[in-house]
């Protein structure tokens, strides 16, 4: 800090230069800490989302392994990896983005995961039905598991967000300002010791005067 | 705009999703070969989704959070638990908000 105080020059002109930064920097500091009390609200309404989204997908998903492992011991494994090898396989996620507080965010829709029997593309003659349940739970599951994604996404994104905030704030909080004041400070000081040293070179020159006459 | 599916996981996790109609599917066997396929699907065009099983992404390690962290808006990268059910002791979200909230992380314990 004494580095920086060093380097300012003592007048009447870097007072007020220094006045209008000070204010500058605090403006900024307080909106950028309305900013990031505002995404740590939309970051927890997100994260309690995920914790919803996570236990139904995640339990879809565990259900999903279930229907696999039935279908492959009630049809043979190697027949239920052909038959994924036969599936159509051909599912679209619709990616748009949005922005959460001026962060973009991708947004992830699918359209018709749950297929019918006919558009999963396997041949019906050849494989048992729980094939058919597997697919359906399967299918369930990966419509889950994209919100998830969405979920988990925007929450890296605004945490992301979040972290510069705070560099900024603290950059602000804890370096600028205090050196700004610090300076102003200095030159304050300064001058009203200029003041004061002017004033008994006055007085002093006086006397002189006086004792002169 | 669309995007296709992809998957890396082992046999059973790309089966049934490939079943559901994930349109790219890797199967697990090599570190390297798994490293090379997740960096060509991250740099595809046209892919949204990558699903990786948690045991996988353990394995590839900081590889994998250096090709996580490194990569476009697109495609997401998800993590999901395999067969076995097998979910990381720490929860990577937990340690982003260790990191970003500091202290207030006591209210994830009520959000699940």
């Amino acid at each position: 800090m004494a580095a920086a105080v060093a380097v300012v020059t003592p007048t009447r002109m870097e007072l007020l230069k220094l006045k209008q930064r000070v204010s500058l920097a605090q403006r900024g500091h307080d909106l950028l800490r309305e900013k990031m009390d505002a995404l740590v609200i939309e970051f927890f309404e997100i994260l309690r989302r995920i914790g919803e989204a996570r236990t139904s997908a995640l339990k879809q998903l565990s259900q999903a392994y279930r229907a696999l492992s039935i279908c492959s011991a009630i049809m043979g494994t190697i027949e239920t990896r052909q038959a994924s090898k036969e599936a159509r396989r051909e599912l679209e996620v619709e990616v748009s983005t949005h922005h959460v507080m001026g962060i973009v965010v991708p947004t992830l829709e699918v359209e018709k995961v749950e297929r019918s029997v006919l558009d999963r593309g396997y041949s019906l003659y050849t494989t048992s039905s729980v094939l058919d349940d597997a697919s359906r739970e399967f299918e369930k599951a990966l419509g889950l598991l994209v919100k998830l994604a969405e979920l988990e996404e925007s929450a890296r994104a605004i945490a992301r967000e979040l972290e510069k905030t705070k560099r900024r704030v603290n950059a602000l909080e804890y370096i600028l300002i205090p050196r700004l004041r610090a300076a102003l400070k200095f030159i304050a000081m300064r001058l009203d010791e200029m003041e004061r040293e002017n004033f008994s070179r006055l007085k002093r020159i006086k006397a002189m005067l006086e004792a002169g006459a | 705009m669309s995007f296709k599916v992809a998957v890396i996981g082992d046999v059973d996790t790309t089966t049934g999703f490939a079943l559901a109609g994930a349109s790219y599917v890797h199967v697990h066997t090599k570190k390297e070969e798994t490293l090379a396929k997740l960096s060509e699907l991250l740099a595809t065009e046209g892919i949204g989704l990558v699903l990786i099983t948690h045991s996988i992404a353990e394995e590839l390690g900081a590889e994998f959070r250096r090709a996580i962290r490194t990569k476009k808006l697109l495609p997401v990268v998800l993590r999901i638990p395999d067969k076995t059910g097998y979910m990381p002791a720490v929860d990577e979200l937990y340690d982003l908000i260790k990191r970003t909230v500091g202290a207030e992380i006591v209210v994830r314990a009520e959000g699940g």
